[in-house]
């Protein structure tokens, strides 16, 4: 084929007639027009979607794939500071912040569906399960997800429900 | 008249009818285009749904940063692509994508059945610049997006088939001097 991609230098003339558009138009226009029910469809499927409780639960799901993926990208960042930093004489003190690891939905282990479901929780009004209450600060919020995410990354995959783990926060000095 | 990205934002806080104006306004487009890859009424209003059924999926969180028919146009490529694929077997892509967008020459009457023989020689790429220009009444950069490719390419293409059009005594008459 003649093709020149990236350089085409020569002058290009678009001029047709109207008669080749409505040539066009006639060759490939389908001959039956779309029935009612195809727009019933899509439109009852739209309006599933995009009600209130739908809606509730995707906006949830985008926040929190968000949230989650951020929090594991800041402790994969972390981990590899680590790795990379030999140890030695250090200017830094350590603070212990004691974390609850709370085994949300009961399989048995704190992972990161987990936080998924406190996520969920923390979206809907009925905010009354103190025990998930993940950092002890009186408020069932965004920061209880964050600390579940944290310890579902962080702890062992054998660590048991509601056992207390110490996780290790660096804090500059 | 709200804009494409106005409706965007609106369906993005969960509005339905914002939805159900970029239905109207973007359903024949489709359904025409899907038309035109399968060839067949019943697949293209399958891609019909399903476009929309992806587009969707794509709220909350739907930023649109082309044109909407940009946008659609590989998404639609897509699907009619997938569909008609299930529906028949075809020994490779080439030979799907020259079935699928040339005119059926038997369904036509006389007056353009010499535009559409032209047509249905032009190598596949070139005849579908040609309609997203002058069918679809795209942008030569909308062009460029939908398909992913320079918009030099996207020039000598189209340069390429209106020369060959041009040329043709079949079809030199449609180009003003």
């Amino acid at each position: 084929m003649n093709e020149k991609p990236e350089h085409f230098d020569e002058h290009l003339d678009l001029r047709v007639s109207p008669e080749f558009s409505a040539d066009l138009n006639t060759l490939f226009k389908p001959q039956f027009s779309i029935p009612p029910e195809i727009d019933r469809i899509v439109m009852d499927r739209a309006h599933q979607q995009l009600s209130p409780k739908h809606w509730r639960h995707r906006i949830l799901r985008h926040i929190s794939i968000w949230r989650i993926a951020a929090a594991a990208a800041v402790i994969i960042f972390a981990f590899s500071l680590n790795l990379t930093q030999k140890p030695g004489p250090t200017t830094k003190q350590s603070l212990l912040v004691e974390v609850r690891a709370v085994d949300i939905d009961g399989s048995g282990r704190v992972d990161i569906l987990d936080a998924f479901k406190l996520a969920r929780y923390v979206e809907s009004s009925d905010r009354t399960v103190k025990k998930w209450d993940v950092n002890g600060d009186g408020l069932i919020n965004s920061n209880d997800v964050d600390m579940v995410a944290f310890a579902a990354v962080r702890l062992p995959a054998s660590v048991l429900p509601a056992q207390k783990t110490r996780v290790q926060v660096d804090k500059g000095v | 008249m709200s804009s494409d990205q106005e409706l965007i934002e609106l369906v993005n806080e969960g509005d339905a009818d914002a939805f159900e104006t970029l239905y109207r306004r973007y359903r024949d487009w489709i359904y025409h285009l899907a038309w035109r890859f399968t060839g067949n009424q019943q697949d293209a209003l399958d891609v019909l749904q399903e476009t929309f059924t992806y587009l969707l999926g794509k709220f909350p969180g739907f930023n649109l940063t082309a044109s909407m028919t940009t946008f659609l146009y590989p998404v639609v490529r897509h699907i009619s692509l997938t569909i008609r694929s299930k529906t028949r077997r075809f020994t490779n892509d080439e030979e799907m994508l020259s079935e699928i967008t040339a005119p059926a020459l038997k369904e036509i009457n006389s007056s353009r059945s010499e535009l559409a023989a032209v047509l249905a020689v032009l190598p596949d790429e070139q005849r579908e610049v040609l309609l997203m220009r002058f069918f679809d009444n795209m942008s030569l950069l909308d062009i460029a997006a939908a398909l992913n490719i320079p918009l030099g390419t996207v020039k000598s293409r189209l340069h390429n088939a209106l020369k060959r059009l041009r040329e043709d005594n079949r079809t030199k008459d449609y180009f003003l001097e």
